[in-house]
């Protein structure tokens, strides 16, 4: 066993020169610098608090917020408290962003498979679609939706489409189910889930018969077809025994002189906006990614496919699409967590965003907390995007494996 | 093995060569090919194409008889370089020339890079640069609104660029380096000017408040993008360090400056850290905007090289390593030029990120060229109809600047062979 001294030594080169030393040397001197500057903002942060009489600490999230918010999806009154108009806040953020992603990774793929069509016209579109809209700040996208949506007439004079469809000034209103009895609605929902798992279940045991012993199953059909035919009996049997279906579609309906829109869903200005803007802009990194992962799929593979008589169709599903997704997830990931902070320019056109509701909260309460409630926030959301990305990543992977 | 006798037979007459089906060759053959090479191709075709025709003319309509563009000539320079040039900015005397003059260095700079390179891709930039600033000064206004000194500073911009074009080419300046250097000094000479010396009687102090349109964007995205890499690869190196505090300390950083959004983080700038400093601590809302866009960006940057670095075969390093080159050297000579040079599309992404991002420091109340534009039509009830013609003309401004940034990443990289080793 060798003493500490004989392993830091070599020969007559002092101590001081090992690299050991001089390594840890630096890192202390860093990790001790660095500490001390936070320790110092902090610090001053504090002794401003102080001196100024700002208020500070939490418990200002008791108390009653007393300020609209402007759109909200869960019942909020303005006598709520601070910490539930923060929660209200943060469920408008998840609708965008959850949304918004939904949506851009569909758009996305679309315009990513037609940028690497064999047709010129459709491919030179795409080109052109994620040139443009990936160069221009999301920021002026939004503006312009913004004021595109406010120079549309008002709900009376609008455009109505077959109807059920109203587009004027102050957004967009669909038809929309709603509920007629919870408890019917819930029933019917839970025993969906059920016929659901039943047909992926069919869809999975049917597609293993295929392959192993060859005889037509049709797992495709009787995997979509089942679930649907078991939800409808639910449904009959349910409207029979409580005497009203589970849910009802509402479609919008204008009343009144201004012609405010009643039943139905109603996405306004701000949801609009945001949703137009951030899935178009986030839709064109999406494509890059995509093209990117197909690309990545050697030549072979596709000629191969299409060699064994596979149809275009099914070749690009079965064969390119899978390998291509362990190129795609991460950076797709990345841009699901940019479309989630982006939501925060939300204020800009008036939707009630987390940022935007936190920066009118620090009029009225104090900011340093605000802030570390927001960046919690924030943090959160990422790190639950970045979890979910890594547990897809690690699945693929295993996949690959096999 | 018997001899064979047999004598070689006859060679057959070469056939006529077969000419492909005229359906196959030539713009029928392309037609075929890209357009209706099949029955489903040939609907796309036509569907699409019909959308095209009628985005088309609905387009053209638009911008040639629907659209009032009295509000984007209405606005003019305050576009470019905000309230600048206004009589709170710099009362009682006139501003204009030191953003020009800044412009001027910036043009012989531009020459000074064509005269080096001398390549086609400089000489377009260059070219364009000048030409299309110095065609501004034919604008239209009356002298009144733009007098003749604006238009002549605009035109020196021609001569500017051919001085730096003739520096590089015939002086010893002409190395890149020197350039790099004098960019450098270009762009704090530009800082001065814009800000201005209390004491000298034509460089009044002009507050930072007044900075705004196109020039404010500009000197954020050139700060921020000159400085955001080198924190970027100092990141990157230190979060695959081997040390555990240097690691811990740069993952903390990056994962916090991604995980929030910038916005935050300008406001938090506006709000929070004035506290942490004394009053009158020469730390203005430009300054601190700028630090956080640069730290934002260098946070992502970092991770762009560290993919680079990733990706890169291990054997690189044992082989400099086995030669006997020292662990900086090897970093510093064979891993990160290689590295850089596979994720350039990536970092030029993120220069272009970074420059879109420059429009958010509306938060912090800075009048940039899309919060001025904003401000304006919410401000005038007459021109609120025509919001959508001065966003079409400020996505058209930065649609022009980040693309010629990616078209001159392109260039480098087939310059630099990516892809091909």
């Amino acid at each position: 066993m060798a003493t500490v001294p004989r392993l830091l030594t070599y020969q007559d080169i002092p101590v001081w020169r090992h690299i050991l030393i001089i390594q840890w040397t630096a890192q202390i001197v860093s990790g001790v610098v660095v500490v001390a500057l936070v320790i110092w903002f902090f610090t001053n942060i504090g002794n401003a608090i102080q001196d100024r009489d700002i208020p500070y600490g939490f418990s200002f999230l008791s108390r009653e917020y007393q300020t609209p918010i402007g759109e909200h999806f869960i019942p909020y009154e303005s006598s709520d408290t601070f910490l539930y108009a923060f929660g209200v806040a943060i469920t408008n953020t998840l609708i965008v962003a959850v949304a918004g992603v939904i949506l851009a990774t569909l758009l996305g793929i679309v315009i990513g498979v037609a940028r690497l069509s064999g047709n010129w016209l459709v491919s030179k579109l795409a080109t052109v679609y994620i040139e443009f809209f990936r160069n221009v700040p999301l920021l002026v996208q939004l503006l312009f939706w913004f004021f595109i949506i406010l120079a549309l007439p008002p709900v009376r004079e609008g455009y109505v489409i077959g109807g059920m469809l109203y587009v004027n000034n102050g957004g967009i209103s669909l038809p929309w189910p709603h509920v007629s009895g919870y408890a019917a609605a819930l029933t019917w929902v839970a025993l969906a889930v059920v016929a659901v798992v039943i047909g992926v279940a069919l869809n999975k045991w049917l597609s293993y018969r295929e392959t192993t012993t060859g005889k037509p199953s049709y797992p495709l059909i009787i995997g979509i077809a089942a679930p649907l035919l078991l939800g409808a009996i639910a449904w009959l049997v349910l409207s029979f025994a409580t005497g009203d279906s589970p849910f009802f579609i509402s479609t919008p309906e204008p009343q009144g002189r201004f012609g405010r829109i009643v039943g139905g869903f109603t996405a306004r200005t701000g949801l609009l906006v945001m949703l137009l803007g951030l899935v178009i802009y986030t839709a064109s990194f999406i494509a890059e990614i995509v093209r990117a992962g197909i690309q990545s799929v050697g030549r072979g593979q596709t000629e191969a496919a299409r060699a064994l008589g596979l149809s275009p169709m099914n070749t690009l599903r079965r064969v390119v699409f899978p390998q291509a997704l362990r190129v795609i997830i991460p950076p797709l990931i990345s841009q699901c967590l940019n479309l989630t902070k982006n939501s925060s320019l939300a204020g800009a056109v008036g939707y009630s965003d987390l940022t935007s509701v936190a920066l009118t909260m620090t009029q009225t309460a104090p900011a340093v907390s605000i802030f570390m409630l927001i960046m919690g926030a924030y943090l959160a959301m990422s790190l639950t995007w970045s979890l979910i990305g890594n547990l897809y990543n690690r699945r693929l992977q295993f996949g690959g494996r096999r | 093995m018997a001899a064979q006798t047999v004598p070689p037979p006859a060679p057959a007459p070469i056939p006529d060569p077969v000419l492909p089906p005229r359906s196959e060759v030539g713009v029928t053959g392309w037609l075929h090919a890209n357009l209706f090479s099949a029955w489903y191709n040939t609907v796309l075709t036509l569907v699409f194409g019909l959308i095209i025709l009628l985005a088309l003319g609905f387009g053209l309509n638009w911008v040639f008889n629907t659209a009032e563009w009295t509000v984007v000539v209405e606005l003019g320079g305050r576009f470019i370089i905000g309230q600048y040039n206004t009589e709170a900015a710099c009362p009682g005397q006139n501003c204009f020339w030191r953003p020009q003059v800044a412009l001027l260095l910036v043009m012989a700079l531009l020459g000074m890079a064509w005269g080096m390179s001398g390549n086609r891709v400089a000489r377009v930039m260059a070219l364009v640069s000048a030409g299309g600033t110095a065609a501004l000064a034919l604008l239209p206004y009356s002298m009144e609104t733009m007098g003749l000194d604006v238009r002549l500073l605009l035109v020196a911009n021609l001569p500017a660029l051919a001085l730096g074009w003739a520096l590089a080419r015939y002086t010893s300046l002409g190395t890149g380096a020197r350039i790099a250097m004098l960019g450098v000094a270009v762009f704090l000479i530009t800082l001065l000017l814009l800000r201005g010396l209390p004491g000298v009687p034509g460089l009044r102090p002009v507050s930072v408040i007044y900075w705004g349109g196109l020039m404010l964007n500009l000197v954020l995205a050139v700060g921020g993008i000159t400085l955001s890499l080198p924190i970027g690869i100092a990141l990157a190196l230190g979060r695959r360090s081997s040390l555990p505090v240097v690691k811990v300390l740069c993952v903390t950083f990056i994962e916090v400056f991604r995980g929030v959004p910038l916005i935050t983080l300008l406001f938090m700038s506006q709000v929070l850290v004035p506290l942490a400093f004394p009053e009158n601590f020469p730390l203005n809302s430009l300054l601190r905007a700028g630090i956080v866009i640069t730290l934002f960006s260098a946070a992502y940057m970092a991770e762009n090289i560290r993919g680079g670095l990733q990706a890169l075969h291990s054997g690189q390093e044992e082989a400099a390593r086995a030669l006997g080159l020292p662990g900086w050297e090897t970093t510093l000579l064979i891993s990160l030029p290689q590295a850089i040079r596979n994720v350039i599309p990536a970092i030029v992404g993120q220069f272009i990120g970074l420059f879109k991002d420059t429009s958010l420091v509306y938060i912090i109340g800075m009048l940039d060229i899309v919060e001025i534009g904003r401000v304006f039509v919410q401000g005038n009830a007459e021109y609120r109809a025509n919001a959508k013609e001065v966003f079409v003309f400020v996505a058209l401004v930065f649609w022009v600047f980040t693309y010629g940034m990616s078209y001159i990443s392109q260039r480098i990289e087939e310059h630099l062979g990516v892809g091909r080793r």
